[in-house]
């Protein structure tokens, strides 16, 4: 994956997904096809945050990603990634699994430095 | 009268549930190892994270923690009351959800405040005595065997066995001198905690050899 803004086009690509952002930790963004960068980069750190107090709490060792369910099912979802956050808002009729599945494929060609 | 969360842990996948509200904890049915003081702030940590939610979808209904072990799916009932279950990873979603929108049309038709709520599982901790310093200190031999004990208590409870050795070792030496003269008590604690047979008969058989072993010194 050479760049950021190359893994944020692809994660874009996959069907059922209506955009995303991705941004560090300290919440500069990297790379965004969503409008209302600010208000997403507010949520994806206070979520991130509030979850890693959640495990703390509960003695669970490591969050695979955060969702937000809506009455439209326009869900969104958080994958923290090391350093890095990358949030995605699906489309209605997205098939999560399959959606779920084809990010975890790109984070691990990301965190692995595949090609 | 029918305790409503009792009902989602019927689920397949449910291990239990727990309603937070402002004001603390209201009700849970959760394994003891989750105790309630940490249930509380877990609570009010989600209802911190609806907020933040519904200030960027007003349409919120749920949200999904997914950790390794385990998934924590919340609702706000009302605003400034939760609702959440703990699951493991292979639990049914829609039928969780459809619990979810049962449960919460009885919070709000007035149901549940008759049943659970009335009887909050929130009470004072019951004061111990105070403990000498003398009694609550443990000698290094004996704390290394602690230390051994806690590390095979992972081997039962998982990632929670911290929580609960600490907890347990904290009501022991309220209780009385730390010695190993007293060591089966603290076993006893822990058995309770783990709260199954085989897997507290499994403990034993791991930790047998290490008593032996201290008591021969």
């Amino acid at each position: 994956m050479a760049t950021a803004k190359d893994f944020v086009s692809r994660v874009d690509q996959i069907d059922g997904v209506a955009g995303c952002l991705l941004i560090k930790e300290n919440g500069a963004s990297l790379g965004q096809t969503l409008d209302d960068v600010d208000t997403y980069t507010s949520l994806l750190l206070n979520s991130v945050e509030l979850s890693n107090e959640v495990m703390e709490k509960t003695g669970f060792s490591y969050c695979r990603h955060i969702s937000f369910q809506r009455s439209n099912d326009e869900n969104f979802y958080i994958f923290p990634i090391r350093n890095y956050l990358l949030g995605v808002l699906l489309d209605a009729d997205c098939s999560e699994p399959v959606m779920l599945e084809q990010v975890a494929q790109l984070i691990n060609r990301v965190s692995v430095g595949g090609p | 009268m029918i305790n409503l969360i009792d009902e989602l842990k019927v689920i397949p996948g449910i291990v239990g549930a727990c309603i937070v509200s402002t004001e603390g904890l209201q009700a849970t049915n959760l394994p003891a190892m989750f105790k309630p003081e940490r249930l509380s702030l877990v609570g009010n940590h989600l209802l911190a994270l609806s907020a933040s939610g519904r200030n960027s979808f007003s349409d919120l209904t749920d949200m999904t923690l997914n950790y390794d072990e385990s998934v924590v799916v919340a609702r706000e009932l009302i605003e400034g009351t939760i609702l959440f279950a703990i699951c493991d990873p292979t639990f049914n979603y829609n039928l969780l959800t459809m619990s979810f929108n049962l449960l919460q049309e009885e919070f709000k038709g007035g149901n549940f405040s008759a049943s659970t709520v009335a009887a909050p599982v929130v009470t004072e901790p019951v004061a111990a005595p105070p403990t000498p310093p003398s009694e609550a200190k443990i000698s290094a031999p004996l704390q290394d065997l602690l230390d051994d004990l806690k590390r095979l208590l992972s081997k039962i409870l998982g990632p929670m066995a911290g929580f609960v050795f600490d907890d347990v070792v904290e009501e022991w030496q309220a209780q009385g001198a730390a010695g190993f003269s007293r060591i089966e008590d603290l076993i006893s604690g822990i058995n309770r905690e783990i709260d199954d047979q085989e897997k507290i008969d499994h403990y034993r058989s791991l930790i047998a050899p290490l008593l032996k072993s201290f008591q021969k010194g």
